[in-house]
């Protein structure tokens, strides 16, 4: 039996007292709440706005069958965290619902704005030979490969046209500083049409940061313009993966990181690793190189299927075994700098250990459900063809436009988004309606990925069994959350992660 | 639990009053990857389950495929329970959630607040 403090203030908490409980009835009603084994001895229950408990083996058949007891001694702190975490109800209908239905509405509320990044490839020009590279070309024809004008404003009046009060503008390419013009041009008109429409707009540019001028750098700094680069580990993976003919593009990748960084600072600039068959050989190697440049942060993405990189497939196609064992020393070499008192956090992690440890949805276009696509992401590509994302773009260069949504200038914004084809992709972009889905207890902290099906599996739906999609994600949730049960220490680190202090 | 089994192929008897069709289908669904996968009803009270290797049946371990099919039935069983049970809340919560204009209502539970002052007693 457990004491109840007797303390003046106890009449206020908001759980009650233990006593309370164990007065009611011993019945209890089952809260909506799913189950995965994680281990032999462990398995892990979530409930329906994503809050997790780790139990021993077999407890969810206990709970299923009523035999939790609060009399008994042994289940009364289990009894507890069932009723506090929102399992189980000793009511029919829980009097926390209101609770439960605004956490669930806090979950998915990053539907409330609609649309918010707006991807301009402005050019798709580049000056490196990437193997794994998804859509470039090496050209010298800024006719035929740079966004026109009329398309930059078609789209930038789109752009405004969403009811979203804060849009991303990001610029990609190919390589988008082979058109710095046609950004210069797109942030001063945006900044006319933002004042207009009363948006707040962040802007991005995507660049490999080869063609880095002083100018540009000023350009960035006078409009607070983000730069998102790639740096794929230390010079003989970046160069291999990344070739550029006659230079060393690690070379140039460093040297414009810092020049950024002593203009735009630390938080103007961020960079993301590709991984390919080379790049999972050395995990460790790529965290070092992070770590040296004096990042406090590194997203380990696994290579998309895409365009030109799934015509590589000697170098590009590794199993989905192979990326996660990668992923697991990649992670351990970032935990081991964290608790050797260096600060840096796994971005791929942070957003799922988000969804488990707060009541915040994640704006991550690949981890959502509904998708991400359309929801919070368009692309207008270079020659005015309009997407549902990037991937769906990069699967336009294999002449697949299932993902194609409407052109600039000819289509409305009405037609773009709110028309038939979007309406056929909204049946397939909610992973509680999906197959294998369904049922997944780690269904809050993944999403629904249509154009991932698609492309691997010539299906919108996908079949779970066979997705890489799948099967990486739901290990890399298993292994976090095993993690977090097996060392305090280790929690303390991801919990720093998505707080951001140390 | 009928068990026939040889080197290509497993078939299963089972109890349909113990797993329904929607829990047979959900874990076998499970079984694609690896296995041709067949259902069928034998009787009224029983399906009759055959798995068949995909690739490579001469290294399928069988005893292992039993254990882990007979161990996932129970865990999808268990799954649909919590499902059929839950279904009810799950969509008063969701309903909920998604009201938009619904009048604002007071809570129905007291207002407290965990670090233990009553805010009602405060004056704005």
């Amino acid at each position: 039996m457990i004491t109840v403090d007797s303390s003046p203030y106890s009449n206020s908490r908001k759980f009650k007292e233990f006593s309370h409980y164990i007065a009611s009835p011993q019945r209890y009603y089952l809260l909506p709440f799913k189950f995965h084994r994680l281990s032999p001895g462990k398995e892990v229950i979530v409930n329906e706005i994503g809050d997790l408990l780790v139990i021993p083996m077999g407890t969810t058949g206990r709970i299923v069958a009523g035999e939790i007891n609060p009399d008994n001694i042994s289940d009364q702190e289990l009894f507890a965290d069932l009723i506090a975490n929102f399992f189980i109800s000793v009511t029919p209908l829980p009097e926390l619902i209101e609770v439960l239905a605004t956490r669930y509405r806090t979950k998915k509320s990053f539907l409330d704005y609609f649309t918010s990044l707006h991807i301009f490839v402005i050019s798709l020009r580049c000056e490196h030979t990437c193997h794994y590279c998804q859509v470039s070309r090496v050209t010298s024809d800024k006719n035929k490969y740079d966004m026109k004008r009329f398309h930059i404003d078609a789209g930038i009046a789109i752009m405004m046209k969403s009811p979203n009060p804060h849009v991303t503008m990001e610029f990609q390419g190919g390589e988008a500083l082979l058109a710095f013009e046609s950004i210069v041009y797109a942030v001063e008109k945006t900044k006319i049409e933002a004042e207009k429409h009363n948006k707040k707009v962040t802007y991005v540019i995507c660049t490999n940061l080869a063609l880095l001028t002083d100018e540009m750098i000023q350009f960035f700094f006078n409009n607070g313009i983000l730069i998102s680069t790639s740096l794929d580990g230390p010079a003989f993976i970046h160069n291999r993966n990344r070739h550029k003919p006659h230079a060393s593009s690690h070379q140039l990748v460093v040297e414009g990181i810092e020049r950024c960084r002593q203009r735009l600072g630390e938080e103007g600039i961020s960079a993301l690793v590709t991984t390919t068959a080379l790049s999972l050989e050395h995990p460790e190697e790529i965290v070092d190189e992070y770590v040296r440049l004096g990042f406090h942060n590194i997203f380990l993405r696994p290579i998309s299927p895409y365009g030109f990189a799934t015509r590589s497939t000697d170098k590009n196609k590794y199993e989905t075994a192979r990326f996660l064992d990668f992923y697991k020393k990649a992670l351990a070499r970032i935990i081991q700098y964290n608790l050797d008192g260096y600060f840096i956090r796994e971005d791929y992690a942070s957003i799922i250990l988000k969804k488990m440890l707060t009541p915040f949805p994640v704006g991550y276009v690949d981890l959502q459900s509904p998708a991400g696509l359309v929801n919070n992401v368009v692309v207008f590509n270079y020659d005015g063809a309009i997407y549902a994302s990037d991937e769906a773009r990069m699967l336009a260069e294999m002449n697949d436009l299932t993902f194609k949504l409407g052109t600039l200038g000819e289509d409305t914004y009405e037609e773009i988004f709110y028309g038939n084809k979007v309406s056929t992709l909204s049946e397939v972009m909610i992973n509680e309606a999906l197959p294998g889905c369904s049922e997944c207890a780690f269904q809050s902290y993944c999403g629904a990925d249509p154009v991932f099906n698609h492309t691997t599996q010539g299906d919108l739906v996908g079949h779970r069994p066979t997705s890489a999609f799948c099967e990486r994600n739901m290990e890399i949730i298993r292994y976090l959350i095993l993690t977090m049960d097996e060392d305090k220490k280790k929690e303390k680190i991801f919990r720093s992660w998505i707080t951001g202090k140390s | 639990m009928e068990v026939l089994q040889n080197d290509k192929i497993l078939k299963v008897a089972i109890d349909a009053e113990i797993y329904p069709e929607v829990v047979l289908l959900k874990c076998l669904y499970w079984y694609s990857n690896t296995f041709e996968v067949d259902v069928r009803k034998s009787s009224t009270s029983q399906y009759e389950i055959s798995l068949k290797a995909i690739r490579h049946p001469d290294k399928v371990d069988w005893a292992i495929i039993l254990l882990k099919l007979k161990q996932d039935l129970i865990d999808f069983k268990l799954r649909q329970h919590i499902t059929d049970e839950t279904k009810t809340i799950r969509e008063l919560i969701i309903a909920k959630a998604f009201i938009y204009y619904d009048q604002q209502e007071g809570p129905v539970s007291e207002i407290t607040d965990p670090v233990g002052f009553n805010p009602q007693s405060v004056k704005v």
